[in-house]
Order: structure tokens, then C-alpha cells, then sequence
């Protein structure tokens, strides 16, 4: 027993000051008009001091800085320590790739906030009333353009393009063509993979189709096209890139944004109440992409020959301006341009839909403008950062990983000087896939949607498949895709010997799992790419292609994203196997309990 | 059948504590150490003073969280107080909290707190 207070003795202690106030003395005294009606009565704005205004505003922001510090913080460390510590190198211009990833949180935090303030009460009224007041088709049609806008405003997508810049144009013509002087087509064409997918997944939530078949007609074509894009040296150079948009476009814009779209037709449907609706759009959306990507360098390549790219590159290099590019094109300008770009045809198409084809008011317009402010104020930021911190960074890694194992050339200044092999051969192999396994394995587990869909999968099996069991699955999935990814681009594997088989392997666990677990593993692939993860592999994949000399950098993320449906599929048929053997168990024993027929799913 | 009874606890008071989603936990630890027994949390929308602060107004979230303590009449003050000034309830749009008194609560009390309190009379 602790000492005995009276509590009379603790209130004469204290140092708080108190006093009490008659809650009447506050209340309005209301005013009433000639004839005795009661006027409405309308509040004051509040008056505030300063420290209040500090007070209100410190929690507010520092909350929201917080969760994409401890996002970025953990990667950037871990990248540091690797580069000083196994590699013995300093990480150069270490003041603006801090200043950078500063500015990566800051323009992620403006942009979530701005994204749950701005765009997102415009998806879900639109999903709401839109089915009330337009036919199917128009509905459809709607979904399609929203696939594209949103493609456009994804903030990985910029990360693409600045990639675009580091390929040579000798060596893989049709992807430096794609990248640079079609890059344009390119986002419209991922855009239009997402729009199908939209359009797909609304009929979906209305009609509660079965995601396997979709995933076996998606695939089909997209893996026949694979195939017959292996078979031209030319274009098998594009495949890495046309696997690695369709984890790119799943990021924080598209999968919440078509997500509220679609729960709002189905609730306005009235067919909103299969936990499962929400899942499989995401899936969709990372495979159409790649089908149209990989449509596109055909068509590419049935337009302009290899030697006509090269020839192009050369006269436009030789023509290009030696001064100092426009504002609108070098940095800073050329990164707010791009933000600008990325989110205001969004927001006006979201607009004229609302005001013109459902003839809505915008409520809350204050705050949808602030929010839309943000968005637009974040992505610039953002844009910066990546410019400066993220891929500066995840380059610089790349490029110098393969110095444990391999001579490489160095960039000091001007001067080019030969760094490494600071292990033996092994070794320094075994360092780098060791890197990039931990590097993919912290980063999942860091990634805030991946904590939200596992917090949802636990629910909707009632806690057979835990939340832990998914995000360590998942992440040792992304973890094996980045380290196959990295032998890929050192022992250049063609992507299609991965692909193929990894899929291949995936429709066949498909074929054998339910569809609660297809549902979530498919999508799992799309959760694990989000706007820090992306740009940092790319950038990485990049650095570490040049520096080894692969052809090119791309095909990491295909493979981080494949990896995580096997490894979720595989552990999913595990859990059910168990369950199963313990039914049985319990069964033979004789003591079947209802309940445990029900958990075992 | 075995005959079955009520413990009605009396001098029972309820605190209920309105804050901004997300930070509900600041009040039940600081309730807890303060001697309160346990908490429920559930989520609601809120409007109010969000809307007479202006610009300000986005700072203050519009989902809230309802944080129910019950505690002792004893004890009441005290947690008040600690809950009000963990969740700075000194700042505009914050929070609101009250306290209400109940009649009677009940729940299960361990059959030896039952005798330990006949034998203290």
C-alpha cells in the first residue's frame, strides 16, 4: 500500500487554478424580432492569441510530419550507413539530398492532407450521386477518364519520366524514344490501363464477379505479349519498363480515389455490403498498364526504326541550345510546372462532372480549395525533393553497391577515377543482394497502406490470417523481389525468364486458392508501391544498370511486385492447410466444435 | 439452478471527454495513472467551434473521439483534472469534457472484494 492522501488535502496542494463559470453566462442571449420570433442567431468568429494559434497547430502538423518522417527517415539511414560503412564511401552532396528528402516530407505531407481535404470529398460525392443520375454507360464512361487523371497525378509517375533521362539512347533506342519524346503517350496510355480497370472494377462492385478469371484473361494476353516481345532484341528492352509502370501507377492517388468511386456506386447500387468489393480493382489497375505499354512500343516500333530514334537524339542533342535552359524547364520551374500539370486537369475534370453533368454544389468550398492548394503546393514540393533527395540518393546507392564486387568507374568533379572492387567477388555479391533484400524488406514494413489492408485481412478472415503473418509475408515478398531484381541486372537475366515462370507459378497458386486470398495477394503487390518506395528503386536500378553496365535499370519493381502475390498466395494455401489439418485432428478425436468449422476458411 | 445476485456499485460518476481523432490515448493513459479503472473509446463527427475558427478550422479534425471514463466520486476530480490537462483542453478546439453522476453501475466484483468489504463493515 502506497501513503494515504485525503483528496481534500491533494485539491489545497495543487497548483492548478480553478474557477467556476455558469454555463448561462455563456450561452447567447438570443434577440427577438416585432413579432416575437426568435432571430437566428449566428457565432462569432474566435478570437485567438498567438500561443493558441501555436497550440492548435503543432499538434496538426507535427502528427502529419511525423508519419512521412519515419517513412523516409529509417531508408535514408539505412542507405547512409550501407554507403560509409560497407562501401567506405561518403555520401556526396549530402546537404541538398538532405535538403531533399526534407522536402519530400514536407510535399508528402502537404499533398496527403491536400488529398483527404480536396480531392477525395470530390470522389466520394461523385460516386455517390453519379449512379442516381446517369446511365451505365455514362457512369463507365466517367470511371475511364477519372483512370486517366489520376494516372496523371500519381507523384511516382513524375519519377518515371526524370528516369527517361539517364537511359542511353544507343543502346535501347525504343525505350529512350518511349521515355523522352513519347513520354507524353506513354502516361496516357498507362492512364488508359488504369481507366479500363476502373471501368472493370465498377462492373465488378456492381455485379460481384470473381476476381480469378480476370486475373487469367489480364494476364493472358499481357504474358503472350511478353513472349513475343522477347523474340526481337529490340523491343525485349522495353519489358522492365512496361512491367514497372504497372506498380508504378498504384500509388496514393489512384487506389483511394477509384477505391471511393467504386464503393459509391456499389452502396448506390445497394450491393456495397461484400467486405471483399473493395479488393481487386488495384490488381487490375497494375496489369492493364503493362498490356498498354506493351502495345504502345509495338506500335512504336512499326513507326520509327532503331537508327531513325538515334539519329533524332543526336540532331536534337546537337541542336539543343547551349545556354541556360527556360525557366519552365530547369529546376526549380521545371519541377513546379509539373505539379501543377499533374493535378489541375484532375481537379477541373472532377469539377465540370459535379457542376455540370450532376449538377451539384460544391460544399465546403473553402476547404476544397485549401485542400486542392495543398495538393497542387505539396506535389511541387515533392517533385523537388525527389529531383534533389530521393533519387539523387537511391542513384548514388545504386551506382556505388556494385563497387564491392566489380571495378566501376567513379564521377569526382570531372575527373573519372577507378573505385573497387573493395571485396572478393562473392563476398561483395552476397553484400549487395543482402543489401537490397534488407532495403526491400524495412521499406514494406514502413509502408502505412500495407498496416491498413493487413488490419482488414484480419478482420475479414476473423484473425485466421493475422495482420503480422501478411505484412512479414509481403514483406519478405518485396524483399526477394528486390534482391532477384538486383541479380537480374548483374548477371542479365532476361526479364521474361523471371516473368514468365513467376506468373505462370502465380496463376497456378490462383487456381488452387480461395478467393478471399486472391483478392488480398493481388493486391498486395499494389500496396507495397508507394510514392517513397518507387522513385528510390527506380532511381537505384538506374544507378546500379549504368554502373554494372546493364543494358537497363528497369524490372526491379516487376519484380517486387510479383514476388509478395507468391509469397501471400503461398502463405495463404499454408494457413488453410494448417487449419484444415487441425480440423481434421480435431475430427478423429471426435471433437468437432462448431466454431472451428467456421475459422477454418 | 444457483441463485444469482447483483452488486449495485453506488458514488459512481461518468467522464466523458470529447478530443480530435487520434488522440484519445493521451487522455486514458493520463486517466489511468490518475486512477481510473478503464475506458471506452468510440468515434463520432463533431461540429462547433471547428466552424468559428476560421482558416484555422482545418487544423481541427472533424472526426472525434468519445473517451467514457467511470470512476469513483473520489475520484472524480482528480482524473478530471489530469484528463484535461493531458489532452490540453486549455487550447481552443481541442476538446470538451463533462462529467455526469450516475444513480448505480454494476459489473463482476470479485467475490473476496465482497468479503473483504462485510468484514470492514
Amino acid at each position: 500500500m502506497g501513503p494515504n492522501y485525503r483528496y481534500g488535502d491533494y485539491q489545497r496542494e495543487t497548483t492548478i487554478e480553478r474557477n467556476e463559470i455558469s454555463y448561462n453566462n455563456l450561452t447567447p442571449k438570443l434577440e427577438q424580432d416585432e413579432q416575437g420570433n426568435v432571430k437566428p442567431y449566428s457565432p462569432p468568429p474566435v478570437k485567438l492569441r498567438s500561443v493558441d494559434v501555436f497550440k492548435l497547430l503543432k499538434p496538426y502538423i507535427s502528427v502529419r510530419f511525423l508519419d512521412q518522417l519515419k517513412a523516409v527517415v529509417p531508408l535514408a539511414i539505412y542507405l547512409a550507413l550501407f554507403q560509409f560503412f560497407v562501401l567506405r564511401q561518403l555520401v556526396q552532396d549530402s546537404f541538398s539530398i538532405t535538403a531533399g528528402l526534407f522536402a519530400v516530407c514536407i510535399g508528402l505531407m502537404f499533398f496527403m492532407e491536400g488529398l483527404k481535404l480536396g480531392l477525395m470529398p470530390f470522389g466520394e460525392v461523385i460516386g455517390n450521386t453519379l449512379p442516381k443520375k446517369s446511365p451505365l454507360p455514362v457512369v463507365l464512361l466517367i470511371a475511364f477518364m477519372l483512370g486517366i487523371g489520376v494516372t496523371f497525378a500519381e507523384p511516382a509517375i513524375g519519377a518515371l519520366k526524370q528516369a527517361g533521362q539517364i537511359v542511353s539512347v544507343e543502346r535501347a533506342p525504343y525505350l529512350y524514344a518511349l521515355l523522352n519524346d513519347w513520354s507524353g503517350i506513354l502516361v496516357l496510355v498507362v492512364g488508359g490501363g488504369v481507366g479500363l480497370a476502373a471501368i472493370l472494377g465498377t462492373l465488378r462492385f456492381l455485379y460481384g464477379w470473381s476476381l480469378k478469371p480476370m486475373v487469367y484473361m489480364s494476364l493472358a494476353p499481357a504474358l503472350v505479349l511478353t513472349i513475343y516481345a522477347s523474340g526481337n532484341p529490340e523491343l525485349s528492352k522495353i519489358l522492365g519498363l512496361a512491367w514497372d509502370c504497372g506498380a508504378v501507377t498504384t500509388g496514393p492517388v489512384t487506389v483511394p480515389l477509384v477505391l471511393s468511386l467504386g464503393i459509391g456506386i456499389a452502396a448506390a447500387a445497394g450491393k456495397g455490403d461484400s467486405g471483399l468489393s473493395g479488393f481487386g480493382i488495384v490488381t487490375l489497375a497494375s496489369i492493364f498498364p503493362i498490356i498498354g505499354v506493351l502495345i504502345l512500343s509495338l506500335v512504336l516500333a512499326a513507326t520509327v526504326t532503331p537508327a531513325e530514334i538515334i539519329e533524332a537524339a543526336k540532331l536534337a542533342a546537337a541542336s539543343a541550345p547551349t545556354g541556360p535552359a527556360p525557366w519552365y524547364e530547369s529546376s526549380p520551374g521545371g519541377e513546379v510546372i509539373l505539379g501543377i500539370r499533374a493535378i489541375l486537369p484532375l481537379v477541373l475534370f472532377l469539377y465540370l462532372v459535379l457542376r455540370y453533368l450532376l449538377k451539384e454544389q460544391v460544399k465546403n468550398a473553402g476547404e476544397i480549395t485549401y485542400g486542392i492548394t495543398l495538393t497542387i503546393v505539396g506535389m511541387c514540393i515533392f517533385n523537388l525533393g525527389l529531383t534533389y533527395g530521393l533519387s539523387a540518393l537511391g542513384e548514388q546507392s545504386g551506382s556505388l553497391v556494385p563497387a564491392s564486387f566489380i571495378e566501376i568507374k567513379m564521377m569526382m568533379g570531372d575527373m573519372v577515377t577507378n573505385y573497387g572492387p573493395i571485396y572478393s567477388t562473392v563476398v561483395g555479391l552476397i553484400l549487395s543482394l543482402g543489401f537490397a533484400w534488407v532495403l526491400g524488406f524495412g521499406a514494406t514494413l514502413a509502408e502505412p497502406a500495407l498496416n491498413a489492408l493487413g488490419a482488414t485481412v484480419e478482420n475479414l478472415t476473423n484473425g485466421v490470417f493475422k495482420k503480422q503473418t501478411l505484412m512479414m509475408a509481403v514483406s519478405i515478398g518485396v524483399a526477394f523481389g528486390l534482391a532477384i531484381g538486383l541479380a537480374k541486372l548483374i548477371f542479365e537475366l532476361p526479364l521474361q525468364w523471371l516473368l514468365i515462370p513467376g506468373y505462370g507459378l502465380g496463376i497456378v497458386l490462383t487456381y488452387f486458392s480461395t478467393e478471399e486470398f486472391v483478392n488480398v495477394a493481388w493486391d498486395s503487390a499494389g500496396v507495397t508501391t508507394g510514392p517513397i518506395t518507387v522513385p528510390l528503386v527506380l532511381a537505384m536500378g538506374l544507378g546500379f544498370g549504368n554502373a554494372v553496365d546493364a543494358l537497363e535499370g528497369f524490372g526491379i519493381l516487376s519484380m517486387a511486385s510479383i514476388c509478395p502475390i507468391l509469397s501471400v498466395l503461398i502463405t495463404g494455401l499454408w494457413v488453410r492447410f494448417r487449419s484444415n489439418a487441425q480440423t481434421k485432428a480435431a475430427t478423429q478425436a471426435g471433437s468437432t466444435s462448431p466454431d472451428k468449422e467456421v475459422q477454418a476458411i | 439452478m444457483s441463485e444469482r445476485n447483483i452488486t449495485y456499485l453506488t458514488d459512481v460518476s461518468l467522464i466523458t471527454c470529447i478530443v480530435q481523432r487520434g488522440l484519445g490515448d493521451v487522455i486514458v493513459k493520463a486517466a489511468r495513472e490518475a486512477g481510473a479503472q478503464g475506458a471506452t473509446v468510440y468515434y463520432a463527427k463533431g461540429s462547433g467551434v471547428r466552424e468559428r475558427l476560421g482558416a484555422l478550422g482545418v487544423a481541427v479534425e472533424v472526426e472525434k473521439e468519445v473517451v467514457n471514463l467511470v470512476v469513483s466520486k473520489e475520484q472524480q476530480d482528480l482524473v478530471f483534472n489530469s484528463a484535461y490537462l493531458a489532452g490540453n483542453l486549455d487550447t481552443p478546439g481541442m476538446g470538451f469534457m463533462y462529467v455526469t453522476p450516475l444513480e448505480k453501475a454494476a459489473t463482476y466484483i470479485p467475490q473476496e472484494v465482497i468479503q473483504r468489504l462485510q468484514e470492514a463493515g
